[in-house]
């Protein structure tokens, strides 16, 4: 067993996640604190509140990210927040525009009254202090070229000091804890984080200590949110294939060590012998 | 063909290639990463080029007349002077201006919001007062701010700290310590390499929703044809591996 062929556990772990994807269970979805937290906020917002929404990652995080993007711009154009999108990440910015035109256009949004994509802005993590500032220095002009100034979705908003929420939904960094840094200590907004299983660890202690009031991690977290607002997507679908693998892993790790201890046994059994 | 037929074809192809590597390194893999690469530095390059030289700083000087932009512009061209080794002393003004800039505004906030935030954190008081009910302790392990969290992450962070103390020997009950120590950094290791997991079995269901999704007729079943290419492509170059003489591989 420990000197099992690799493929053959790449087999039992494709097999584990494309059985239940092609046969759905439908496994209950338990939502945890971190992701009601940022359901509750934005559902306690008044409508017309301004919206603030980073989409700080790139396609390679798309599995984990983008049904995250999809679930909480549902829930904020549900509630009439005007909804303001951008993205620190260069490489995001195409996946974004389409994601953020997707849903509006799904709930019958218009562009510049309703909602507006900034796209994306020079300077990582010193473009959110410069927002915070004057957001039409950084932002002169949305994805598209049109100027900021004048769009009736940014009416009586000048700098970060005027949005009432803010999510960061981050790959890596610049994301949530530059969002917090640069933005929430310094101009005193409420924010939430939507990040990758990956860097979920590290943004626990923001959350504990109430830095930021929630945190929807990885894939499980966007299937907690799809749950809340009523709409499952693809992240309830592949819920089913993660506890799938999970089962998997869990048992492939127990079988390695019981192997491991049983062969290390016979060894001293044979230097006893000897 | 419309473009997301299109799309879909070209998704499916590079998926099945980049998997294919689990079998074994081939050229199918060799072509899906290199197209990666190059994709994603001509997309960096467009997009900074269209984003920041055209929209930040060629339209508002030569369309709306701000000459200020020059002044960061002329800083910023400075870094290009590392490509003239006579005149390459020139970027370090601009160097200069981006620690000097950088530092300034990120040590306060690092300092104020990672280090003074959390060990006000760390050290909460661990009885509450109510008032009418005099001191509280809360046993709920679930919530994060309970009297017994708040001794766990307080007996967590010291101890980890000590075990990083090198001065003092690991002897007697400062060993005890520093077991403990070890003890919350394997959990923590062990949280995060969970998750770690998660993350990578995301991304394997995102590939695979996306290759049952394009396995439709409507889009001409790529995955089922892009399959039997691959796996077909991965037999014939196996072969041809084997027919060669092993001084020639």
């Amino acid at each position: 067993m420990l000197r099992i062929d690799r493929r053959i556990i790449f087999v039992v772990i494709g097999l584990c996640t494309l059985l239940p994807l092609l046969y759905p269970v439908g496994l209950p979805i338990k939502i945890s604190p971190e992701v009601r937290g940022v359901y509750d906020y934005i559902e306690k917002l008044p409508e017309g509140s301004v919206f603030l929404l980073s989409l700080d990652f790139d396609p390679a995080s798309k599995p984990e990210l983008h049904p995250q993007a999809i679930a909480i711009l549902r829930h904020a154009f549900r509630q009439n927040l005007r909804v303001v999108a951008m993205t620190l990440w260069l490489t995001g910015t195409g996946m974004a525009d389409q994601l953020v035109t997707q849903v509006a256009k799904e709930m019958g949004k218009e562009k510049g009254k309703d909602y507006v994509f900034l796209g994306w802005s020079p300077g990582g993590a010193a473009i959110i202090i410069n927002m915070g500032q004057d957001l039409y220095t950084s932002f002169p002009s949305d994805y598209n070229g049109k100027p900021t100034k004048g769009q009736p979705v940014l009416d009586g908003v000048q700098n970060l000091k005027d949005v009432s929420y803010a999510i960061s939904l981050a790959a890596g960094n610049p994301g949530v804890e530059a969002w917090y840094v640069y933005g929430k200590d310094k101009y005193k907004f409420e924010l939430g984080g939507g990040c990758t299983g990956v860097i979920a660890p590290g943004l626990y202690p923001l959350l504990r200590s109430g830095q930021i009031n929630g945190l929807i991690g990885g894939l499980r977290g966007a299937a907690e949110y799809e749950s809340l607002i009523g709409q499952k997507g693809r992240a309830v679908a592949g819920m089913d294939a993660q506890s799938a693998t999970h089962a998997a892993i869990v048992v492939l790790v127990v079988l390695c060590n019981l192997f491991y201890f049983s062969m290390r046994q016979q060894v001293r059994q044979q230097r006893q012998v000897r | 063909m419309d473009a997301t037929t299109l799309g879909a074809w070209v998704a499916t192809g590079l998926t099945l290639f980049i998997l294919s590597f689990l079998y074994k390194d081939n050229p199918l893999f060799k072509l899906a990463e290199h197209l990666y690469v190059g994709v994603s530095v001509g997309y960096t390059i467009v997009k900074a080029y269209d984003t920041v030289l055209v929209h930040l700083i060629l339209k508002p000087i030569f369309e709306q007349g701000e000459v200020t932009l020059l002044i960061p512009v002329a800083i910023g061209s400075l870094m290009l002077t590392r490509y003239v080794p006579k005149a390459s002393w020139l970027s370090r003004y601009a160097f200069a201006f981006i620690v000097g800039v950088g530092s300034g505004l990120a040590i306060p906030r690092t300092i104020s919001s990672f280090i003074l935030k959390q060990i006000e954190d760390t050290v909460r008081p661990v009885m509450v007062l109510v008032p009418g009910e005099g001191l509280s302790f809360s046993w709920n392990v679930l919530s994060p701010t309970s009297s017994l969290n708040v001794i766990i992450i307080l007996i967590g962070v010291s101890s980890v700290l000590f075990y990083f103390f090198f001065s003092v020997e690991h002897t007697g009950p400062g060993r005890a310590v520093a077991r403990t120590g070890i003890l919350f950094l394997m959990i923590a290791f062990g949280a995060a390499f969970g998750y770690t997991v998660m993350a990578r079995m995301s991304l394997l269901i995102g590939r695979l929703t996306d290759l049952i999704e394009f396995s439709d007729p409507s889009y001409g079943r790529p995955t089922i044809w892009l399959l039997l290419l691959t796996v077909g492509s991965m037999i014939y170059l196996n072969r041809r591996r084997q027919g060669t003489p092993p001084d020639a591989q």
